[in-house]
């Protein structure tokens, strides 16, 4: 009779060790991160996205039979305000056996939070918010960023826009922190690389008319009209140039990319150029392998502007989990030390801040209602012109 | 407290250790409390909810449990002080646990907030759906006065709240003037406005906030871990120490307030007006006298409250935090400065504790909230009427 248990027991033994392939999957240790992004509220579709991404990058590697650790990522909820991403940071970093963690969404969250991370000593790569002070406002070794700050994508296309020949620029932006930001960095950057900015027009976010702004500009006649703001503005003022006859060249920002844009302007929104901080998904190093698994994973939501990102963040952290262990302070200089490192949205490559510094920002074009990069673009090939030219 | 009724004084046990059922009953609400903060597991957390809500829904019906609340009744003061030396021994008991330091403070600056608004709900009848937006002010005037002026931090919280009072008279017409629903409104709008103006305003900080630096209080680092009987304590257990010197001292100021002929003229303004007015009650006086006194505390508290999380951004001072000040004040039971404790426990920890269930955890809060009013219509310790005549005998 005692026997029985015994050897049920030794049968399962052998049987689990079978379908896991190898017996040493049971000595793997359990190793815990955390992810930080807004699951609940207005931008909750990203943070979510962010998260099964993350969770994602989790389980491709619990399925690695050459991991060394099985990983576990313990999701928390922002919900994109300060305290509460100070409290929820608190939570990660003062949990000893959570190692380290893909925080934020958020600017506003992850300038408030930065700190907890700094003072605890827990390593973090930020997976998507941009505002530049995250990174370079402090010496945090703590602190990393995968995602671009918005300084990048004002820096190449001012100066890619130079190069086509363009002389004279009118700004455009709404007054929210984006908008203003947006602003400071296109405005800074455009003398450098040979541009001169003739007027700047702060308007409120949900302004309906321009025909004081846009008459002035028509008077200044410049050759490009920079636009630093979301997508609903940015139609109302293309629609308004169009009808005051402004011929300037249309220049946006991040924040105008995506259909609803092509949508709601139709035929007027081609040889709308912008730059946007990431290449089609498509065409990522890894891109299509992060299509497919995220298909395949059959999660509800989509995986939003920065799921991505969340996925490289979390991978990256993973391998340098693997390789140095399951020890903050080791994880915190083997992350610092991240030069030309392979991930799905191409090499990161992290400056003295932790920032990284790889240039993914691309240059994009309306053609036929599509929104083309521009190297593929008929506009590229010369076949259409800007306008202005 | 509430005066303590005739009915109830009769019930106290005659034996000889009446005030035994109290501190036992005292003793279970610390533990629970304390095994709270501890929980981590979805099933912890459960049980403990579970416990929780079936000692409450058992209270009136098991006689033990209802000597209890009796023994609290006829002692009053003896109980306050036991129930703060209770929160003391959990601060000594988490003294290395971050976060529940941190959700312990959180929740103290939120009751002494709560008071504020139980001066004006509860007391006088004055509504105000913009407590975030005083807690706001309150949180601002300590990030700018600490980022720009070498203030003691003392006088910074006294600021915050003062700056709270002065920026609230500037709904006091509209206040004074409306009643009901469009009082309502009008506190609504304020809020709103509060949070359009904080964003839009580079001065103070935009919609991307400000941070505060490190304060120190009458030399007492307040950023720093102390070291106190040779123990290591986490930082937070300063600003846990600080909130419930805040919660204690409002605590006796507003019972005694409560008691005093200025109580009784606030409840009477707000349970009568026209009956207020012909006893010669000036109802101006009072409800401004309410409404100043109530924005005042909630700028402290906001003060202090800011200086523990250092950094203070618009997004925290929503409609949304507004109505969850609302809700601890309705749930507690108005106008009863102990029913905050369960409230504020039940608002702002449980979703806390709830993080494993992430984006659905607002809707199980949301269910738990809407079943303690169907149950519970008066809140969770509704306050008792006062009768005269038996206070000197408690």
């Amino acid at each position: 009779m005692r026997i029985r248990p015994a050897f049920r027991r030794l049968a399962g033994a052998v049987l689990c060790s079978l379908l896991l392939g190898q017996s040493a999957a049971f000595a793997r240790e359990t190793v815990k991160i955390a992810f930080i992004g807004p699951l609940t509220g207005g931008i909750s579709a990203h943070g979510i996205g962010g998260r099964n991404s993350a969770e994602l990058a989790v389980q491709l590697r619990n399925a690695d039979p050459n991991a060394k650790y099985t990983y576990e990522l313990e999701a928390m909820d922002d919900e994109c305000k300060p305290n509460v991403g100070v409290q929820v940071a608190t939570k990660a970093a003062s949990d000893k056996s959570i190692v380290a963690a893909i925080p934020f969404y958020c600017s506003a969250v992850a300038i408030a939070a930065v700190d907890v991370f700094h003072k605890f000593r827990m390593p973090m790569v930020v997976w998507a918010a941009v505002l530049p002070e995250i990174t370079y406002g402090n010496d945090y070794q703590e602190v990393n960023r995968v995602s671009s700050t918005l300084i990048n994508q004002n820096k190449v296309g001012s100066k890619f826009l130079v190069e086509q020949g363009y002389k004279t620029w009118v700004s455009i932006h709404d007054t929210t922190d984006y908008g203003k930001s947006m602003h400071k960095y296109f405005a800074e950057n455009l003398p450098a690389n040979g541009g001169k900015l003739l007027a700047e027009f702060g308007v409120g976010s949900d302004q309906q008319d321009f025909t004081a702004e846009l008459t002035r500009i028509k008077e200044l006649n410049p050759d490009v009209i920079y636009f630093g703001g979301l997508t609903p503005l940015a139609v109302r003022v293309i629609t308004q140039m169009d009808k005051l006859g402004i011929k300037a060249q249309f220049q946006g920002t991040s924040g105008i990319f995506g259909d609803a844009f092509i949508k709601s302007l139709g035929a007027e929104a081609e040889g709308v150029f912008t730059t946007y901080d990431m290449p089609p998904v498509e065409q990522l190093p890894g891109g299509k392998f992060f299509l497919d698994a995220y298909a395949k994973a059959g999660y509800k939501e989509g995986f939003e502007a920065y799921g991505p990102y969340a996925f490289a963040a979390t991978s990256l952290l993973l391998d340098v989990i693997e390789q140095v262990g399951p020890d903050r302070k080791k994880v915190i200089a083997a992350l610092r030390d991240t030069h030309g490192k392979d991930s799905i949205v191409g090499k990161i490559e992290f400056d003295d801040h932790g920032q990284n510094i790889t240039p993914m920002t691309t240059m994009y074009v309306v053609q036929d209602g599509k929104w083309v990069a521009w190297g593929e673009s008929d506009y590229a090939s010369g076949k259409r012109k800007l306008k202005n030219l | 407290m509430a005066a303590v009724p005739n009915d109830l004084l009769t019930v106290v046990p005659r034996g000889a250790r009446p005030w035994l059922p109290g501190v036992l009953g005292l003793a279970v609400v610390a533990v629970l409390l304390g095994a709270f903060f501890y929980a981590e597991s979805e099933w912890e957390v459960g049980v403990l909810l579970a416990i929780a809500a079936a000692l409450g829904l058992a209270a009136p019906r098991v006689p033990l449990l209802a000597s209890a609340e009796t023994a609290w009744r006829a002692r009053p003061r003896l109980f306050a002080w036991l129930a703060l030396l209770a929160a003391l021994g959990l601060i000594g008991l988490f003294r290395e646990e971050h976060l529940a330091l941190l959700m312990l403070a959180t929740a103290l600056f939120h009751i002494a907030a709560c008071m504020g608004l139980n001066v004006q709900f509860g007391y006088c009848g004055v509504v105000n759906f913009a407590g975030a937006a005083f807690f706001g002010i309150g949180c601002y005037t300590a990030a700018m006065l600490a980022g720009h002026a070498a203030l003691p931090t003392a006088l910074i919280f006294v600021l915050g709240g003062a700056c709270a009072a002065l920026i609230g008279c500037v709904l006091l017409v509209p206040v004074l003037r409306t009643r009901g629903h469009y009082a309502a409104l009008v506190t609504l709008a304020f809020g709103v406005l509060f949070r359009s103006f904080m964003e839009v305003n580079d001065t103070f900080g935009g919609p991307q906030g400000v941070k505060l630096p490190d304060m120190t209080l009458f030399g007492w680092a307040l950023a720093m871990p102390p070291e106190w009987f040779g123990l290591d304590w986490s930082f937070y257990v300063n600003y846990a120490l600080l909130g419930l010197a805040l919660v204690a001292g409002l605590f006796v100021l507003l019972s005694r307030l409560e008691r005093s002929w200025i109580g009784l003229a606030l409840d009477v303004v707000r349970l009568d007006e026209t009956a207020a007015a012909t006893f010669g009650v000036q109802l101006t006086r009072w409800k401004i006298f309410a409404f100043v006194l109530g924005n005042f505390l909630m700028g402290v508290a906001g003060a202090m409250y800011a200086v523990m999380i250092a950094f203070v951004a618009p997004s925290s001072f929503t409609l949304g935090d507004s109505l969850i000040l609302v809700s601890i004040v309705v749930l507690g039971g108005v106008g009863n400065q102990w029913g905050l404790l369960p409230a504020v426990v039940i608002v702002m920890l449980v979703p806390e504790k709830l993080q494993f269930i992430q984006e659905y955890r607002f809707l199980l809060y949301g269910l738990l909230v809407i079943a303690i009013l169907l149950f519970k219509p008066d809140g969770l310790l509704p306050r008792r009427l006062r009768r005269y005549g038996t206070e000197e005998a408690a």
